[in-house]
């Protein structure tokens, strides 16, 4: 540990650390102790070029950057000084010489970290009668990226991030001094699976998404925290919302799980929310083989009705429950105490695989595979092999996986089935044999928590509301218990309060639920 | 082409003349190798490089550091391979006489190099010569090729049992990778942008391992050193600046060209002595003494010694020692526009203040010149050169900001003439 | 293939000379562009390969040294220094000069591709000024007729 003085105040920090990581391990960064940066970035190589974070430090006869200086023991920083004040203004006034003044027209505007440095510590008034650079606009870089490079500063976080991260370097800096500018090879394109990352660091308007672009400006956004449910992962995001509508998600800071990145294909699992394939309506097959839309508490009645015909005639035997790893650890282990009290044996989770690599995409496509497992739901394998070969002739669905190939591959086995209860998110072809649906929240609509592939519990909260009649699959269970007169069920579902209990379900929740989980999520007992 | 021999001549720069001397034969006739012989058989590593520091000589590329000090920075021991990297990018305008080294001295400084690798126990030696320098650098390829072959160079040098290599690369015209660590990075075959410190080279240089980097002119003087002493060596120039060095006189002079003289000698003995004074009857209205990265002195400042303790009072530098003459016809904000374009075209676009304010002196100059300019605009050049000062990864913005610093100071009224008489008051100065 | 097999046994035996074979890439770049005049997209996709690096690293170092080009160039590069002390003998004038007798302006190359014309920034050559570059070969001490004649002569 080494004492490191900032501005007066002293501090232990961690050795070998420069001055501006000292900082954000402190988590003081511009949140305490403003040292302005562009080119610096906690997950990225030191560039040092901005050189916009010089600050005073005793000793040295000039300004060092405080992104490459080395803490010392007993070192005494000043970031306020009238020398640090002049060299901000002069790198402020650098930067803004050739900028273009389209704010007003730019995307960035409201995020853009020229616009604000420039108010913080900028001159007020342009000294220069030069026309600006000309410069290439409207850049199209690749599937997922426009570019203007006029308005790029040249932090090079692209080029470094590309090289760096996903290692595919599509970006470099051509030509050199004042005709430096970032570009692709002729004929290749920025396309990678984080490409959309660079769009989040570039500090200003240069790099947009495509999708993002023009959308709505960011001050009517609100950036809620969550997470992304598009695999195991758990990549911790900002839900950027206006209008009780998510437009789109952005990677928020998780040392432990994602740094500050996420991939393309989770970022745009925000789509998914707002979806026009949302499952808006309660509905129950008529005799004529027809799905009709009935209220909420009717078709939970309608299900309970089918439920308890079946095992009237048939016994609990014959019944079986199978559960999405989308389903969080709440809404499962509520299904669990369904099944105990309705003596429902067979049971199991559906987990679809994909694509994964060594950086964030991991092949389990959905967020709660392992919080699943924890709490003792088997892998719906060999289930639906028993679903295909008879033997089960009632079905409680959560989430449609169980159509994914590596299960039954399609609605055609279930149509056998006396009695199917679907409660989902999307449409999907199990529409087509459900007897009953049930509409249910996604992640960014209810408290929830999950465990990511690592063992790490995390949570989401309820950011927008549903514009249609939705419960979390824990409360429609719940009610459906409740319907069924099922020991232990009132129909009232309190997320805290099963969440509480997680502990006792599995020993390795034990001291963690909705409240402990916080913004940064915390190891299951055991995988810390 | 032709001979480019100085018309004074030293130690370094006396057997120019001979035709053989670029050839080992020839250089050996002139005892060449001798002093390399005496440091690998009779002297350790440490014994160098305290020869040099008692010696004090400064190293020739423009900063002046002591060259011995910057040798023992270089750690001792260590499973790292050490290099050396021989800085030939000779680029600053005004500096021509790492060229005449290479062409007439080859032999020379490869012995100065084997006694810096003997002194650091580096195993290699990288000379970048700039990529304009095809003629010298064919001339440094045959004296190394003629090296490898009599044993001087290579698995066994001079029979000592030492190992040494030494690889000639060309640069491809860019003035940073002068700088010690833009040549580092155009050595490993990337742009050459300097690095950021730290690491210091000597820690982490070429290719990651620690490296010296020293100037060709600065090897030359080596071999002479080991020969014949610290104290033969502090005879010639100033207590604080001992040796010879080769002054390139340039511009508005009767006999430009290049003169091997004592670090000490008067800028005006240079300009009006050795190099014959300002032709056409003219009077001299300023020199830079140093280089373009160094400030200018006007025609009252010649009085100087040629030494940076000097110098340095006047509030320039001996930089490379290129002196560029300039006469009374001359209009200082012209000169102003070439020095700010050059810097301008050749800054290597990373650090802020120096990509974008490089280019804003050019602009600023070029509205004077063109009788576009206000008084405030002179007010703003000097500020936009206080912000660039001191504040970038390398010395290249400061090397921007002083001359047009330089040329405020002393010749404020010609910027301020052109805003009068918005144009050029100085119809008689060399064509932009 | 744009890049012949000679060349590239003298680019492997450059990479041999450097502790990481990157170190020849501007010399691998030098030899090309001798056969090649310029270095093509093409061209910097082959040399890649022969590093075994992204063609982007080939064409940032390309687009940052002044004696490597990415466009065609005329069969010989005739660079004039009009650095301060050649500008100061006359190097402007040597240079409107020979645009004059050239018919093209600085930068511009000759209609039947025989010169590029450009001026260029201090060639170490400032004693003997004006001066000029004509490829490889320097020629110092220049009026306008003695530049007039080097150029006739280039082929």
């Amino acid at each position: 540990m080494a004492k490191l003085t900032i501005d007066g105040v002293e501090y232990e920090v961690k050795d070998g650390r420069t001055i501006l990581q000292a900082l954000d391990d402190l988590g003081l960064l511009m949140n305490g102790v403003d040292v302005p940066h562009y080119c610096w970035h906690p997950k990225l190589t030191i560039d040092g070029s901005c050189r916009l974070c010089q600050v005073e430090v005793e000793g040295f006869p000039k300004l060092q950057i405080g992104c490459n200086t080395p803490v010392k023991d007993g070192m005494v920083v000043h970031t306020k000084s009238e020398r640090v004040k002049h060299a901000r203004e002069g790198v402020m006034e650098f930067l803004l010489l050739n900028h273009p003044l389209d704010c007003p027209i730019c995307d960035q505007a409201g995020e853009c970290k020229l616009q604000d440095y420039a108010f913080e510590y900028g001159v007020k008034h342009a000294r220069t009668e030069e026309p600006r650079r000309a410069l290439k606009k409207n850049v199209d870089l690749g599937p997922t990226i426009k570019f203007d490079q006029e308005r790029c500063i040249l932090c090079r976080r692209c080029v470094r991030f590309c090289r760096e991260v996903p290692k595919t370097g599509e970006l470099a800096v051509f030509n050199r001094g004042d005709h430096s500018v970032i570009e692709t090879v002729p004929g290749m394109q920025l396309d990678n699976p984080y490409s959309m990352n660079v769009a989040d660091i570039c500090p200003v308007g240069a790099l947009t998404t495509k999708d993002f672009r023009f959308k709505i400006r960011v001050w009517f956004l609100e950036e809620a925290p969550g997470i992304c449910t598009g695999c195991s992962n758990g990549c911790n995001v900002y839900l950027g919302v206006a209008n009780n509508k998510v437009y789109r998600y952005v990677p928020r800071r998780n040392d432990s799980v994602n740094d500050t990145w996420i991939c393309d294909v989770g970022r745009m699992t925000y789509e998914e929310i707002g979806a026009p394939d949302r499952l808006k309506l309660p509905a129950v097959r008529s005799d004529s083989g027809v799905l009709e839309a009935v209220p909420f508490a009717k078709a939970i009645d309608a299900a309970a009705a089918r439920l308890r015909s079946l095992v009237e005639r048939k016994g609990a035997g014959v019944l079986a429950a199978v559960a999405s790893a989308h389903a969080s650890n709440e809404d499962l282990l509520v299904l669990a105490r369904f099944l105990d009290a309705y003596g429902i044996r067979h049971s199991g989770v559906t987990v679809r695989r994909g694509d994964s690599d060594d950086l964030l995409v991991k092949a389990e496509k959905a967020a709660n595979a392992e919080g699943a497992r924890t709490l003792g739901f088997e892998e719906a394998g060999p289930l639906a092999k028993q679903i295909a070969g008879g033997g089960i002739d009632g079905l409680i669905v959560l989430g449609h996986d169980l159509l994914d190939p590596a299960y039954l591959g399609g609605e055609r086995t279930l149509a056998k089935l006396d009695t199917v209860i679907v409660l989902d998110t999307h449409v999907s072809a199990l529409e087509r044999v459900a007897h009953v649906i049930l509409p249910v929240r996604h992640a960014a609509e209810k408290d929830a928590t999950y465990v990511n592939h690592a063992g790490r519990v995390q949570r989401s909260w309820p950011v927008v509301e549903p514009s249609f009649e939705a419960y979390a699959d824990g409360e429609v269970i719940s009610r459906l218990g409740a319907a069924l007169g099922l020991p232990g069920f009132d129909g009232k579902f309190d997320v805290r309060e099963v969440s509480r209990s997680l502990g006792a379900a599995a020993a390795a929740f034990r001291g963690i639920d909705l409240e402990s989980v916080g913004e940064q999520g915390i190891p299951l007992a055991g995988k810390g | 082409m032709g001979l480019k021999v100085p018309f004074v001549t030293g130690y370094l720069t006396e057997h120019f003349g001979d035709d053989a001397f670029p050839t080992l034969e020839g250089y050996r006739a002139k005892g060449g190798y001798e002093a390399a012989r005496k440091a690998l058989g009779s002297m350790t590593p440490d014994e160098v490089i305290e020869l040099m520091k008692t010696a004090g000589l400064q190293g020739r590329g423009g900063a002046g550091f002591v060259t011995g000090l910057k040798w023992s920075f270089m750690p001792k021991k260590g499973d790292k391979p050490r290099y050396i990297a021989c800085n030939a990018d000779e680029s600053e305008p005004g500096s021509f006489k790492d060229r005449i080294l290479l062409e007439r001295g080859a032999h020379q400084m490869l012995e100065g190099i084997l006694i810096g690798a003997w002194a650091m126990q580096a195993e290699k030696t990288f000379i970048y010569v700039r990529g304009e320098y095809a003629h010298p650098a064919a001339c440094v390829q045959r004296a190394i090729d003629e090296c490898y072959a009599a044993g001087i160079l290579g698995a066994n040098c001079l029979g000592t049992g030492f190992r040494h290599d030494v690889v000639l690369t060309r640069g491809a015209g860019a003035y940073i990778c002068g700088e010690e660590t833009g040549l580092l990075e155009s050595l490993e075959g990337k742009k050459g942008q300097p690095r950021k410190k730290p690491p210091f080279p000597a820690e982490y240089g070429a290719f990651g391992m620690p490296t010296t980097v020293n100037n060709v002119e600065t090897f030359s003087h080596v071999p002479h050193i080991v020969a014949k002493g610290a104290d033969w060596f502090r005879g010639f120039g100033t207590e604080k600046s001992p040796g010879t060095t080769i002054f390139g006189v340039s511009g508005h002079v009767a006999r430009p060209g290049l003169f091997e003289l004592p670090l000490g000698t008067r800028l005006d003995e240079i300009v009006f002595q050795h190099a014959g004074g300002v032709p056409n009857g003219r009077k001299v209205k300023g020199v830079i003494p140093g280089g373009m990265s160094m400030p200018i002195l006007p025609a009252g400042q010649l009085d100087v010694a040629m030494a940076n303790e000097f110098l340095r009072e006047r509030k320039t530098m001996l930089g490379t020692g290129g002196i560029m003459v300039m006469d009374d016809t001359t209009c200082m904000v012209r000169a102003s526009c070439v020095i700010t374009y050059f810097f301008r075209d050749e800054s290597c676009g990373q650090c802020t203040q120096c990509r974008e304010g490089t280019g804003w002196l050019h602009k600023l100059v070029t509205r004077i010149e063109r009788g576009a300019g206000s008084i405030e605009d002179i007010e703003i050049l000097a500020d936009v050169t206080s912000k660039m000062e001191g504040q970038t990864i390398c010395a290249f913005a400061d090397a921007a900001a002083w001359p047009v610093q330089g040329m405020l100071r002393h010749f404020r009224e010609d910027f301020e003439l052109h805003v009068e008489h918005k144009k050029c008051p100085f119809p008689e100065s060399f064509e932009l | 293939m744009v890049i012949s097999d000679a060349a590239r046994e003298k680019i492997r035996a450059e990479m041999a000379k450097y502790p990481k074979p990157e170190g020849a890439l501007l010399a691998a770049l030098h030899l090309v562009q001798k056969q090649t005049g310029h270095i093509s997209g093409e061209t910097a996709q082959e040399i890649a390969d022969l590093f075994g690096i992204h063609p982007i690293r080939v064409m940032e170092v390309v687009t940052f040294y002044n004696m490597f080009y990415d466009e065609p160039q005329g069969r010989h590069h005739v660079h004039v220094c009009t650095n301060l002390p050649c500008s100061l003998r006359g190097a402007r004038e040597l240079l409107r000069g020979l645009e004059a007798h050239l018919g093209i302006e600085a930068g511009e190359t000759t209609k039947d591709g025989r010169v590029t014309l450009a001026h260029e920034e201090c060639l170490g050559a400032c004693g003997y000024a004006p001066m000029l570059r004509v490829d490889e070969t320097y020629h110092e001490n220049l009026d306008l007729a003695a530049a007039k004649r080097i150029l006739d002569e280039l082929e």
